[in-house]
């Protein structure tokens, strides 16, 4: 019998928009505290040289500067989320490596002057040979970018099965290569910090961090000030989308000019320091084999991977590792190479960005997939339920695939879609706009991943406390960045202890008060901190229920908490209230309600550093998205009409929130990133670093989008839920030109998809066929 | 360079300040009046986050210097409603799940309530162009469109 919940699998508005739509939530650019200044930094013009002299002579007298700092100014630590990679600093002091790169800032009593003091600031320097191109940055005598031998950052290979093997069994083999560019995360909010070191030694930071926690530890490591002195507060934030992961070089010199200044500092971006040196989606040229017996069965893959790392190493190796995973997970493909190469270049480097690599493999499998399909004769929605992975299964990677809805993901979309009969409709090959109907599918994991910061961590904790008037103190580590997480967490709190929403006091991502939770990443928050904030939850009752035993005479197995009573099973008139059982513990027994909670996340382990080989996630989130169509054959223009999602999130715990998700996922961005985004380097130079130049998608580009939850109940899942943040946008390209081929009969297999390109392949099309 | 004296009236307060000449209506609000409703997100006139109603005019604050804003009505998001009587178009964003990190909220609601002071029955075509200044990274517009309709509708 399905259990009925009060709130859990209802749709509720978020928390905190009320406070949104009405201008009065506090975002870290709109933080003021008395005698603040404001920071600027000062930015390498050059993609790479040797920095000889500094001079501020003028900038320090100009009136109203408080604080200059250069390389001198810092402990000179380097940095990076996994220490053993570390080659950035906050300032640096040798060296620039990219445009963009910090090498001074500036505090001071106002903008214009903090901004005129950067422009008084003198760096002589000595222009260094550059590379841009990840293949040339290969090869040997290359401009050498670190100490290290060469620019290759990372090599790994991977080997599953018998690829060889598996090729020569194929009855087809399709290859090809295929290229994702740099792409910004646009996040409306630019990336922020106000930092005070106060008179008695501590720190305080205010930051648009995904990571409060470890943002914690990275400061305390590259300022060499032990952690109980920094407290950080991960402040309401305009987005995220991975470009918060991690330290940024502002927030170290927001920290480091308050302690030179001894006065509050806000540094944040302007929108063209976004587009020159926040982190983008890592560039990728992808090389896919993949061989498939006559029936459809995928038998072998193979894939070479050359990722543009850009200056600095930040997320790169682990994206590597993510990207190169998702070819033995996606389908249960027997036999499987990956050759992967992450190069140092003098571009602006790479970090986390809504999929983690994943995006920029699946455009190129599931391209490839549908090339395959087309060689067999076979409809695209058939080839990948031939293929797609089923519940309780082991990928050849050594992934445990527990819950697993995409074949149930296909089949609806391909119902909802009329996806046979669109199909079959013959296209007109005179008639433009032509309409074309295409699918992808998509593997993430959907509870965070096992591979950051040591060999067994994917944890989230939390507190929930209940007060004497039955009001709730909900504290967590995780960060609400915009994507529903406090609700989705208090949802599961009010669902276990029967009380509203309203009730509750939400705290996350303060690390003063709030236990320790590695943040918002890898789609892991509603598992993760959800697991978390459910056993805290699940203790904070066991403890009412003992005093709810006591004062009504039941057993403690017959209570229910519901509507803010508990109430014996079955005689609801015999009830105490949650404020009476709180009052009574602490009152007269001296016990307040304190229910803390730990997810371990113990299902998963880190995959084996040599092979690859483990189950790296504890659950894993699936979707198929089909894309419909019109493309005028006479621009190349592409007008997408219409979204079918179906998501694997296991249990939609909030269906508003994961509708959110999905739309934004696939309208905001992935259309986007199908078809319009790239930020354009030259010579290392971002040439569009700003809205009107690097389009994302309006209203006017908004298409109509249908979602449909599968909910595959994952059995580790706080009620069943899986994540759905990253899986939201990772397919949605490769639908587009899967849909293109079907309208107009060419992939474009280099993103964006752009009208020039486009067209340029229909005429070359029209050519060859004449 | 001097200050100069400026009275600019902000959802219905009339405001006296000295401001740089250089200063825009978007840090005066922010900053000389701390109604940091209204967002920074380019400071170039392209993302729409800053949008305000200038004497019934939509215009992005970012792009209006303050100076030139002098003897003006200026309705920023504040101006909408207040804690027990959120405007319409504020629930409706609220209850058709149209906010998400909210950056962008501000100026969509205010770009809406001027669409619909204007025309209190426009069809999606028109939200969609009188909306396609306002740039949202999270949740892909279909919810504030479903807001606007609802909204229209009663």
């Amino acid at each position: 019998m399905e259990e009925v919940y009060h709130i859990i699998g209802k749709k509720v508005p978020r928390v905190d928009a009320l406070s949104k739509a009405m201008g009065d939530l506090k975002y870290v650019s709109d933080l003021y505290l008395p005698g603040i200044l404001v920071g600027k930094v000062l930015r390498s013009p050059l993609p790479h040289g040797k920095i000889l002299h500094i001079d501020i002579f003028k900038a320090v007298r100009l009136p109203g500067v408080k604080a200059i700092i250069t390389a001198e100014d810092t402990p000179q630590r380097k940095f990076c989320m996994n220490p053993a990679w570390a080659n950035n600093m906050i300032l640096q002091g040798e060296k620039v490596r990219y445009v963009g790169d910090q090498v001074a800032a500036v505090a001071a009593i106002d903008e214009d002057i903090a901004t005129e003091a950067i422009s008084l600031i003198k760096v002589d320097y000595e222009p260094l040979p550059a590379v841009f191109d990840p293949e040339e940055a290969m090869k040997p005598g290359a401009p050498k970018i670190h100490q290290e031998e060469n620019n290759i950052a990372l090599h790994s290979v991977r080997n599953f099965g018998d690829v060889e093997q598996g090729f020569r069994e194929a009855d087809t083999i399709c290859e090809g290569t295929f290229y994702s560019p740099a792409i910004a995360h646009c996040c409306l909010e630019p990336r922020g910090c106000v930092a005070y070191y106060d008179l008695s030694g501590k720190l305080s930071v205010w930051s648009t961090t995904q990571t409060p926690h470890p943002l914690r530890e990275e400061l305390s490591e590259v300022l060499g000030i032990p952690q109980n002195k920094i407290s950080v507060f991960q402040a309401p934030m305009g987005g995220a989308f991975g470009a918060r992961m991690g330290m940024d070089p502002i927030d170290g010199i927001a920290a480091v000019l308050s302690m030179k200044s001894g006065r509050p500092v806000k540094v944040v971006n302007t929108r063209e320091e976004e587009f020159l040196s926040s982190r983008i989606r890592y560039p990728m040229r992808v090389w896919i084999k993949s061989g498939a017996k006559g029936n459809g069965r995928l038998i072998a893959r193979e894939i070479k991977v050359v990722t543009d790392n850009g200056a600095y190493n930040h997320e790169g190796q682990y994206i590597m590792g993510n990207a190169g995973s998702k070819l033995a997970q996606l389908y249960a493909v027997p036999n499987i190479r990956y050759d992967g190469f992450l190069v140092y270049t003098n571009n602006v480097y790479g970090g986390a960005f809504r999929g983690y690599g994943n995006p920029q493999i699946t455009y190129a499998m599931e391209i490839q997939l549908d090339q395959i399909a087309e060689a067999l004769h076979m409809d695209p929605a058939v080839i990948r339920m031939i293929n797609a992975n089923k519940p309780n299964s082991v990928t050849a990677s050594g992934c445990k695939i527990g819950s697993c809805g995409l074949t149930e993901c296909i089949k609806t979309v391909a119902e909802s879609s009329k996806w046979e009969g669109k199909k079959r409709a013959k296209k007109e090959e005179q008639f433009s706009p032509r309409r074309g109907i295409g699918m992808a599918c998509m593997i993430h994991g959907g509870s965070g991943v096992k591979f950051f910061w040591g060999k067994d961590c994917n944890f989230s904790s939390a507190i929930v406390k209940i007060n004497t008037d039955g009001s709730i103190d909900l504290l967590t580590g995780s960060a609400e960045l915009g994507q529903g997480s406090n609700t989705t967490l208090a949802m599961i709190v009010a669902e276990i202890l029967g009380v509203s929403l309203s009730s509750m006091n939400i705290i996350n991502g303060d690390t003063d008060t709030t236990p320790a939770c590695l943040g918002a990443w890898g789609s892991r928050q509603t598992f993760s901190a959800g697991n978390a904030v459910r056993y805290a939850a699940l203790e904070a009752r066991k403890m009412l229920f003992e005093v709810a035993s006591e004062l009504l005479e039941a057993p403690i197995q017959d209570l229910q908490a519901r509507d803010g009573n508990i109430f014996v099973s079955g005689t609801p008139t015999k009830y105490v209230t949650v404020k009476q059982a709180a009052a009574e513990s602490w009152r007269n027994r001296g016990n307040p309600i304190i229910g803390k909670g730990v997810n371990v996340d113990p299902w998963s382990i880190q995959p084996d550093l040599k092979t690859g080989y483990g189950n790296v996630s504890s659950a894993y989130a699936f979707a198929a998205q089909a894309a419909e169509v019109e493309v005028d054959t006479e621009t190349g223009f592409v007008n997408v009409i219409n979204f079918w999602c179906g998501h694997d999130v296991g249990k939609a715990i909030n269906p508003l929130g994961v509708e959110c998700q999905i739309e934004g996922g696939v309208v905001s961005m992935g259309l986007g990133y199908a078809l319009m985004e790239n930020l354009i380097l030259e010579g290392g130079k971002v040439q569009n670093a700003n809205f009107a130049d690097y389009k994302i998608p309006t209203m006017l580009d908004s298409c109509q989008v249908k979602t449909y939850f599968i909910e595959s109940m994952d059995e580790h899942g706080p009620f069943g839920a899986k994540g759905v943040g990253e899986p939201a946008m990772i397919p949605s390209a490769a639908a587009v030109a899967n849909a293109i081929y079907d309208a107009v009969g060419v992939w474009v297999t280099e993103l964006p998809i752009t009208p020039e390109k486009l067209l340029k392949a229909i005429k070359e099309k029209q050519t060859s066929e004449r | 360079m001097d200050k100069v004296p400026i009275t600019i009236s902000v959802n219905g307060e009339s405001h006296k300040a000295l401001v740089k000449p250089s200063t825009t209506l978007l840090d005066f609000l922010r900053e000389h009046l701390f109604l940091t409703g209204t967002k920074k997100g380019c400071n170039t006139g392209e993302c729409g986050a800053c949008t305000v109603i200038l004497d019934g005019r939509v215009v992005n604050s970012c792009l209006i210097l303050a100076v030139d804003a002098n003897g003006s009505q200026v309705i920023t998001v504040e101006g909408l409603g207040d804690a027990e009587h959120p405007h319409p178009l504020q629930k409706a964003f609220v209850e058709h799940g149209a906010i998400q990190c909210g950056y962008c909220s501000p100026g969509m609601l205010i770009s809406s309530k001027a669409l619909l002071d204007r025309n209190p029955n426009p069809s999606e075509a028109e939200i969609k162009m009188t909306l396609a200044g306002n740039l949202c990274r999270c949740g892909g517009y279909l919810k504030i469109i479903e807001a606007i309709r609802s909204v229209a509708k009663t």
